[in-house]
């Protein structure tokens, strides 16, 4: 029950801040330069045609007006027209965020137990030169940016070696195989950046357990050390990495612009940034407030297993 | 008299005043056997007609024609799948707004217009029209269709009436065609006018001796169209006359077409042709070089210096008259003074700035719209070279002993970022502080591109430079960034536009270009050739320097 009554209560306050959310993006987005009949007419085209079409749009209506028309759109469950592609947004904003969704699953895969058993591994060896191999490299993989190395790999890997494709574009009717296959390379990367957040946050989580009396506790009573670890240390070690690991949900699943652009992969990063070029506001909103609905949902679904493992918050303790 | 003599005098004959001038200009030798050609075949000798001249006088063939096909050992087999990776579209593809090269490059897979203006001959060519007869002036031309011509769905054949229909939509000065940049002050709806089934009758406003070329293949949105066709939706079927047929379109992600069995043009090569959208270059680079595609519609030598001298590679070269235009404003100091917009010309040294940006696929310009490539540009006049001590001494007649300080607002778009650090600098030894602003693309054209003091902006290829004169340089042009209004000018420009000799039009180009050396309303400091790029393996691809790419004769050979 206690738990039924914490889940709808991030519930409602994820729908105030998805709220928010789309004022924010609506009103910012009145600021940025261009126009959008003239995004899809065109640079050259008649100062009274670029007018006549915005008319036709709706966007010369008060932007109150332009706002509440959206948002009764979105409850009806309408995402609305693009404005440069003259097509509902529903099938972009699906197909877009399926994409990256599977990336970023690609990339969690490969990312997470890779950083996590690195950070442990380290903590257990703490102050040993694998410990600082591993946390050397882990920092030089958060300052290398992701388009750096994805040109490296598509060079050595994708032209070179001809070892992965490199693009991330499979071809029509492929499996999920296939469709793996094709996302192991633009995942390398990801994995390079998020390697280092990860891996230190594991690390920190396991030092400070392995150092606490519980643990202490059980290895005096006896228990073998894979034991104390697998029971006892883990369960608390990963209670901070989980938050980590959440927070980047919004990184892997609207921010990799680059990433897409280099891999040639239609993901909802590029959609999104190709309609703030535009000034495309149906595709523009509906993209962010998706990217913001997904990052509320991979935060919910992290402070529930956050209090699923924290006996502490589940009986209404504290820590 | 000869027999050679006697065809040409049975030539004149029947032909009308416009021929006869050009017939006239190549046999005293004052055309060139390539601008015979080409200038015949605008004013509507047939090519049979034009070889037969040429071979009559013996004229020497001084054609340098690039080509831009490919021919490798192989043989052109028909049956091939070609994967083409280009530009996404940035819009819908609408025939009325397309205006981006995304667009145009799907326009032109089933689209196709009355005249061909064939970049390997150089030869505006009879495609949906047999032939075109000017009256004496060239304003008004009647245009002979090709019958039994089938529109890729079956349904056809085309008539008279498409042809008004589709000219009338995109004519229409109250219409939203990006094909009025061109109209304008050329033609109106009430000007087509059907003849017969197979005849229609252009009357335009003003008589104009290029007129088959506006209308061809250059004007990329004039498409012909079923009458009564609904441009809003034409991306839902791509309907049209052309060798292909549209299997699907995925906005953003590509297009796929197979042949037209209903082609009027004969045999279609590839069975399947399979369109990529890139946003960018660097992901067509490495597709091309990793086997994804085969070909590559529209790169810059920028970032693809890799393809170039490479064995595994063709690269297909169209020389063009792609340009940047630094404009100054006329109307607001220190530019209106004609010696201190001399002075920002002259600290450029051109060749270096070619060779930097384009290494050898570009040409020195000279503060004109005159490409090298057009006909009708006139090589007389001297061309403008750096002298920093020339202005320096043009400044302090001016007034600015000291020079002055301007912003540059100028768009990110392919090489332009870098050729504007490249104007900041070679100013600043003349004393010019450049104050340089580089935005993105929709905020320059909304914000700055006609306001801006100093603005620096993209043109892309035209094969006549009528627009060029027009829209940027005339006192009411749309496009007129520099606010230069010079009666001269506009009366130059409207004898050039009027004329219909070759060498009539070189005289007043002379003219023309003299007058903007001295008065330096804008900055051409170069023209740059449109490339593509393909495996070694393909050939019969034709591209266009604007991103036009006809695939019907393309292959790829084992």
């Amino acid at each position: 029950m206690a738990m039924l009554t914490f889940i709808l209560k991030r519930i409602g306050l994820a729908l105030i801040t998805l709220w928010i959310l789309s004022v924010i993006v609506f009103f910012a987005g009145q600021l940025l330069p261009g126009d959008p009949g003239r995004a899809i007419l065109g640079n050259l085209a008649a100062k009274s045609a670029v007018a006549h079409l915005d008319r036709q749009l709706g966007v010369d209506r008060p932007l109150l007006t332009q706002y509440w028309s959206w948002l009764k759109g979105i409850a009806q469950g309408n995402l609305g027209t693009s404005y440069t592609f003259q097509q509902p947004i529903r099938p972009f904003i699906t197909s877009a965020l399926t994409n990256s969704l599977k990336l970023a699953v690609v990339a969690f895969l490969m990312c997470v137990p890779l950083s996590i058993l690195a950070g442990v591994v380290a903590a257990l060896k703490i102050g040993t030169g694998i410990d600082r191999a591993i946390s050397v490299f882990g920092l030089s993989a958060i300052a290398l940016p992701e388009f750096v190395s994805g040109v490296f790999l598509i060079e050595i890997l994708g032209i070179w070696l001809n070892v992965l494709p490199d693009q991330a574009t499979w071809p029509p009717g492929s499996g999920p195989f296939t469709q793996i296959y094709y996302l192991i390379m633009p995942s390398i990367p990801l994995t390079l950046v998020l390697f280092g957040y990860i891996m230190r946050m594991a690390r920190a989580g396991t030092a400070a357990a392995l150092d606490a009396d519980y643990t202490r506790t059980a290895t005096l009573k006896g228990l073998s050390r894979r034991t104390v670890i697998r029971r006892h240390v883990l369960r608390n070690a990963l209670l901070p990495t989980i938050t980590v690991i959440a927070t980047q949900v919004s990184y892997l699943i609207g921010g990799l612009v680059v990433v897409e652009y280099l891999f040639h992969y239609q993901g909802i990063g590029g959609l999104i940034f190709q309609a703030a070029q535009q000034k495309d506001f149906p595709m523009l909103e509906a993209g962010i407030v998706t990217v913001g609905a997904v990052f509320m949902v991979a935060n919910l679904f992290a402070d529930v297993l956050f209090t699923i493992l924290n006996p502490r918050l589940r009986l209404g303790g504290t820590e | 008299m000869d027999e050679n003599q006697r065809y040409i005098d049975s030539v004149r004959r029947s032909a009308g005043p416009l021929e006869s001038r050009v017939i006239d200009d190549f046999v005293s030798g004052r055309l060139s056997r390539r601008d015979f050609l080409r200038r015949g075949s605008i004013v509507g000798i047939s090519i049979p007609v034009l070889s037969a001249i040429a071979a009559a006088c013996g004229g020497a063939n001084s054609s340098s024609n690039t080509g831009s096909t490919t021919t490798p050992t192989g043989g052109g087999k028909a049956g091939a799948t070609l994967k083409i990776a280009g530009v996404v579209p940035t819009a819908a593809i609408n025939p009325l707004t397309v205006e981006d090269e995304g667009g145009l490059t799907m326009l032109c897979q089933t689209g196709e217009f009355l005249c061909f203006d064939n970049p390997s001959t150089f030869l505006v060519e009879p495609m949906l029209a047999t032939k075109w007869t000017p009256n004496s002036d060239g304003s008004v031309w009647v245009f002979d269709l090709r019958p039994n011509v089938m529109y890729n769905d079956g349904s056809g054949p085309m008539t008279a009436d498409d042809v008004v229909y589709s000219f009338q939509q995109q004519c229409n000065p109250k219409g939203k065609s990006n094909a009025l940049s061109t109209f304008t002050g050329i033609l109106v709806p009430s000007g087509v006018k059907k003849l017969s089934d197979t005849q229609v009758q252009f009357t335009l406003e003003a008589p104009n001796g290029n007129f088959p070329w506006i209308i061809s293949s250059d004007n990329y949105n004039m498409i012909i169209v079923p009458k009564g066709t609904d441009f809003t939706k034409w991306q839902s079927t791509f309907i049209g006359t052309g060798p292909f047929k549209l299997v699907s379109y995925q906005a953003k992600v590509g297009a796929t077409f197979v042949r037209n069995p209903h082609w009027w043009g004969g045999q279609v090569l590839p069975a399947k042709v399979e369109h990529i959208f890139y946003e960018t270059q660097t992901p067509q680079i490495n597709a091309l070089q990793s086997g994804d595609v085969d070909v590559v519609n529209l790169i810059v030598y920028q970032g693809a210096q890799s393809l170039f001298n490479n064995p595994s590679f063709n690269i297909l070269v169209n020389h063009s008259s792609q340009h940047r235009e630094l404009s100054m404003r006329c109307d607001k100091p220190p530019f209106t003074d004609p010696r201190v917009r001399q002075a920002v010309a002259l600290t450029l040294n051109r060749p270096q700035i070619v060779n930097a940006l384009f290494s050898t696929y570009g040409q020195v310009g000279n503060d004109s719209p005159f490409a090298p490539i057009f006909p009708s540009t006139n090589k007389t006049v001297p061309q403008r070279t750096q002298n920093i001590a020339k202005a320096k001494q043009l400044l302090a007649a001016a007034g600015h002993p000291n020079g002055f300080s301007a912003p540059l607002y100028t768009e990110e778009y392919q090489e332009i970022p870098q050729y504007a650090q490249i104007i900041k600098q070679s100013a600043s030894a003349a004393g010019i502080n450049i104050d340089l602003h580089v935005v993105q693309q929709g905020t320059y054209y909304n914000d700055y591109w006609l306001t801006g003091e100093m603005s620096l902006v993209d043109y892309g290829h035209r094969g006549v430079p009528n627009v060029f004169l027009e829209a940027p340089l005339e006192s009411t042009g749309p496009w007129n960034a520099a606010h230069f209004k010079n009666p001269t000018y506009d009366k130059l420009v409207r004898q050039y536009v009027a004329a219909v000799g070759l060498s009539e039009q070189q005289q007043i180009a002379g003219q023309i270009e003299q007058l903007l050396l001295n008065e330096t309303p804008l900055v051409i400091a170069y023209f740059f050739d449109g490339l593509s790029a393909t495996k070694k393996n393909v050939g019969g691809v034709l591209t266009t320097a604007m991103g036009q790419i006809f695939l019907h004769g393309a292959y790829a050979s084992a």
